[in-house]
C-alpha cells in the first residue's frame, strides 16, 4: 500500500559547513507523482537519499504516513529505488536481480518465482530471466531496475534521474510507461530530475529546488504559468524577464524597464517599487506592424535578429527599439519573419507574472 | 583483419576516385592522398610491434624452456643440444624421500600461508578502503612494506625474534614469515577492486531490505572476489617458491622444496634440479587452473 511522505524542516550540512539541503518542507501525497527538479548541486539527490535512508539529515524529520522514520535504517524502510545508473547486480541474472528484495524478505521460493515472473511481464522482459545485466541494452536494464524496485510492493518508489542515460526516443517511451505503471499501481513516486520537460510532462506536482532550498511547489501548470521567483521563471522553459521600477500612469500601474520601455502591469500587481516580471515567449504575438492593431494590448516594436525554426513553432530573437532583447515564439503558420525585419510585439498585461527575486 | 590495416588497400594510393563513393569513403581517400606514406608507415610499425612482442616473449619463456630441456636430457650435466629425451631425473626426483617430504611440506606451508594472507590481507584492504580510518595511508604503507624490504632482512629479523622468544622453529613461525611477505599482494589486488567498486550496488541491496551483514555477503564479497582470488594465487606462488625467508626459519628435517633444492645443488648438479623445477611450474599452473575451474576466475578477470 503506497504511503504519503512528509519532509519536515530537513537540513543536511556536510563537514565544512556546506548546506546541501536547507530546511525544506515538502508534503508528498499518497499515490502522487512528485518531482524534485533543479540544476545539479541543488540538493535534490541529497533529499532523495535522505528519504531512502542513505544519508541522515542534520536537522528535521522524515515521516511516512505520519510515522517518524528519521532514524530507521535504509533496509527497514520498505522503499523501492531506481538508481541513475540502475545499480543492477552484475554477478546475478535478471531473475535473481528482481528476486533479491523478495529473498531478503524471506518469502518462499515458489511465491518469489511467481512474483518475479509477473514483474518481468509487467515491464515486458519475459524470456530474459537468465541474462546478465551486461548482456542487456540500456532500456532493458532500466526495466529490470524498475521491476526489481516494484516487485517488493514498496510503500514509495524513489527514482534518481532514472531516464538520464537513455536516448531521446527511448526516454519518451519510458516516461510514458513509467507514468502508466505509477497510475496503474497507485504508487507514490518521488522522481529526481534536472530535465524540466520531463518533470512537466510526468508530474502531478513539482518542487523546484535551487541551492538546497525549495523555490516553489506546484502543479506543472502553476510552475510554468505562475512562477513565484526569478529562478523558477528562468529555469523552467524560455522566458523574458524585465526588471525595473513600478510607476503609475494614467492607464494604471506599469513597469519602467528602462530606455523608455514601459510595460503595463496586471491590476493585481501590487508590491514594492523595484520588481521583476516574466513574460513567456509564446504569449507574445508578432505582427508586421504595417497595420495599427487595437490599442488595448500593450506592446513594443523591435527588429528580428535571428530565427530558430523548431518545426511546429518558430522562435525569434528580437531586439526591441529600447535595446532590450526578447524571445518570441509563434506557431508555425507558414510565414516566417526574416532577420532584419521590423515587427510589432503585442501581449496582454495579464500574461506578465510578477516575480520574487 | 588486423584493426589498423587499411580496409581498402587497392584504393590507397590511387589518385582517381570512383564516381559513386560514399562521403565517408571520399573523406578517407582524400585524407590518405594527403599522406601517401601512411600505409607504409603502418606496415613498418606493425613489424616493429611484432618484433618487440616476440622478443619479450622469448626473454620471458627461454629460461623455462632451458629448464625443461635440462630435465628431459639424460646427461647428468647441462648440455646443449640435448642428446635425447628421458624421464630418469623425474624418476629420481619422485623416488627421493627428501624431495617428496619437502614437496609435501612446501604445499602445506603454501596452503596455510594462502589462507592466512587472504584472510588478513582481505580484511585489511576492506578496512583501508572503507573504514574511514585515521591514517589509512600509513596503515597501507605498513601493510605494503614487506614488498620493499629485502626478504632476507625479514627472515633474519624473524629468526632473531624467535630466538629471543625461545620458541624454536615451529611450523607456525614459518607460516607467519611467509604470510608477512605475501599479505602485500592480497592487499594490493583487493584494493584495486575495491577502488572501482560502485557503492550504489550496496545501497541498492540495502534499499531492497538487506541488512549491512547480508549486503556484505550477498553483494560486496562476490564482487571483490576476483581481486581477493588474484591475491591468493600470488600468495600461494610466492610462498611456494619463497627462499630467503624460509632460509632462516626452516628446521632441519622440515625443509621446504626451495631450501632442499639449494642444499642439493651445493653437492650435486644433475637433471633432478630441472625435474624439480618442472614439477614446481606444473604445480603452480595447476593451482591457477583449479581456481579457474572451481570459482570461474575467467568470468571476472581477463587472464
Amino acid at each position: 500500500m503506497s504511503a504519503s511522505i512528509e519532509i519536515a524542516g530537513v537540513s543536511k550540512i556536510y563537514d565544512g559547513g556546506v548546506r546541501a539541503v536547507d530546511t525544506i518542507e515538502i508534503d508528498i501525497r499518497q499515490g502522487e507523482f512528485f518531482s524534485l527538479l533543479g540544476p545539479s548541486g541543488c540538493g535534490k539527490t541529497t533529499t532523495l537519499r535522505i528519504i531512502a535512508g542513505f544519508e541522515s539529515p542534520s536537522d528535521g524529520a522524515i515521516r511516512i504516513d505520519g510515522a517518524d522514520i528519521t532514524h530507521v535504517p535504509a533496509h527497514k524502510r520498505d522503499m523501492g529505488m531506481v538508481f541513475q545508473n540502475y545499480a543492477l547486480f552484475p554477478h546475478r541474472t535478471v531473475a535473481e536481480n528482481v528476486a533479491f528484495g523478495l529473498r531478503m524478505r524471506g518469502i518462499d521460493k515458489q511465491a518469489i518465482a511467481a512474483k518475479v515472473k509477473a514483474a518481468l511481464a509487467m515491464v515486458e522482459l519475459s524470456g530474459l530471466e537468465d541474462r546478465r545485466p551486461a548482456q542487456l541494452s540500456g532500456g532493458q536494464q532500466q526495466r529490470v531496475a524498475l521491476a526489481r524496485a516494484i516487485v517488493i510492493e514498496p510503500r514509495v518508489l524513489l527514482c534518481d534521474e532514472p531516464l538520464g542515460a537513455l536516448d531521446k526516443k527511448l526516454r519518451q517511451q519510458m516516461q510514458f510507461e513509467l507514468k502508466q505503471l505509477q497510475k496503474t499501481l497507485g504508487l507514490t513516486l518521488v522522481f529526481v530530475t534536472h530535465d524540466q520537460e520531463e518533470a512537466l510532462a510526468m508530474s502531478d506536482r513539482i518542487a523546484v529546488m535551487n541551492c538546497g532550498r525549495v523555490e516553489q511547489i506546484g502543479t506543472p501548470v502553476e510552475i510554468y504559468d505562475q512562477p513565484l521567483t526569478r529562478f523558477v521563471a528562468d529555469f523552467i522553459g524560455d522566458t523574458n524577464i524585465f526588471r525595473g521600477e513600478r510607476v503609475t500612469s494614467d492607464a494604471g500601474p506599469a513597469l519602467a524597464a528602462g530606455h523608455g520601455l514601459f510595460l503595463a502591469l496586471p491590476a493585481s500587481a501590487a508590491g514594492t517599487s523595484l520588481l521583476s516580471v516574466a513574460l513567456r515567449p509564446e504569449k507574445i504575438s508578432l505582427s508586421s506592424g504595417d497595420t495599427e492593431t487595437a490599442a488595448a494590448a500593450s506592446g513594443a516594436r523591435g527588429t528580428i535578429e535571428s530565427t530558430n525554426f523548431l518545426g511546429g513553432a518558430v522562435l525569434y530573437h528580437i531586439a526591441l527599439d529600447s535595446g532590450h532583447r526578447v524571445l518570441a515564439q509563434q506557431p508555425n503558420a507558414g510565414a516566417v519573419f526574416v532577420p532584419g525585419r521590423t515587427v510589432k510585439l503585442d501581449w496582454k498585461a495579464a500574461d506578465l507574472v510578477v516575480l520574487k527575486d | 583483419m588486423p584493426p589498423f590495416a587499411p580496409q581498402t588497400p587497392s584504393q590507397e594510393f590511387s589518385g582517381a576516385l570512383p564516381a559513386a563513393t560514399s562521403l565517408r569513403d571520399r573523406q578517407r581517400a582524400s585524407a590518405q592522398s594527403r599522406r601517401p606514406a601512411a600505409g607504409k608507415r603502418i606496415r613498418a610499425g606493425r613489424a616493429l610491434y611484432l618484433t618487440v612482442n616476440i622478443a619479450v616473449l622469448i626473454f620471458l619463456l627461454a629460461p623455462i624452456a632451458i629448464v625443461v630441456v635440462f630435465a628431459l636430457n639424460p646427461t647428468p650435466f647441462i648440455q646443449f643440444p640435448p642428446v635425447g629425451v628421458s624421464l630418469r631425473w623425474f624418476q629420481k626426483f619422485f623416488a627421493a624421500r627428501d624431495f617428496m617430504h619437502a614437496l609435501v611440506f612446501s604445499l602445506e606451508v603454501a596452503m596455510l600461508t594462502t589462507a592466512c594472507a587472504t584472510l588478513l590481507g582481505g580484511c585489511a584492504a576492506l578496512a583501508i578502503a572503507r573504514g574511514n580510518l585515521p591514517g589509512a595511508r600509513i596503515v597501507l604503507a605498513v601493510m605494503l612494506s614487506p614488498l620493499m624490504l629485502p626478504a632476507i632482512l625479514t627472515g633474519l629479523a624473524l629468526f632473531q625474534a624467535y630466538v629471543l622468544l625461545d620458541v624454536g622453529r615451529p611450523l607456525w613461525g614459518l607460516v607467519a614469515g611467509h604470510t608477512l611477505v605475501t599479505i602485500p599482494y592480497v592487499v594490493r589486488t583487493t584494493l584495486a577492486v575495491l577502488h572501482n567498486f560502485d557503492l550504489r550496488l550496496e545501497e541498492a541491496a540495502r534499499n531492497l531490505g538487506a541488512s549491512p551483514g547480508r549486503t556484505f555477503f550477498e553483494v560486496t564479497l562476490p564482487l571483490v572476489k576476483p581481486g581477493v582470488l588474484a591475491g591468493a594465487i600470488f600468495a600461494f606462488i610466492v610462498s611456494f617458491d619463497q627462499f630467503p625467508v624460509s632460509l632462516f626459519l626452516v628446521s632441519p628435517g622440515n625443509e621446504t622444496l626451495p631450501i632442499t633444492l639449494f642444499n642439493y645443488l651445493k653437492f650435486d648438479l644433475d637433471g633432478t634440479i630441472g625435474a624439480a623445477s618442472v614439477v614446481s611450474i606444473l604445480l603452480a599452473f595447476l593451482v591457477v587452473l583449479a581456481l579457474d575451474r572451481t570459482v570461474g576466475l575467467r568470468a571476472y578477470v581477463k587472464l
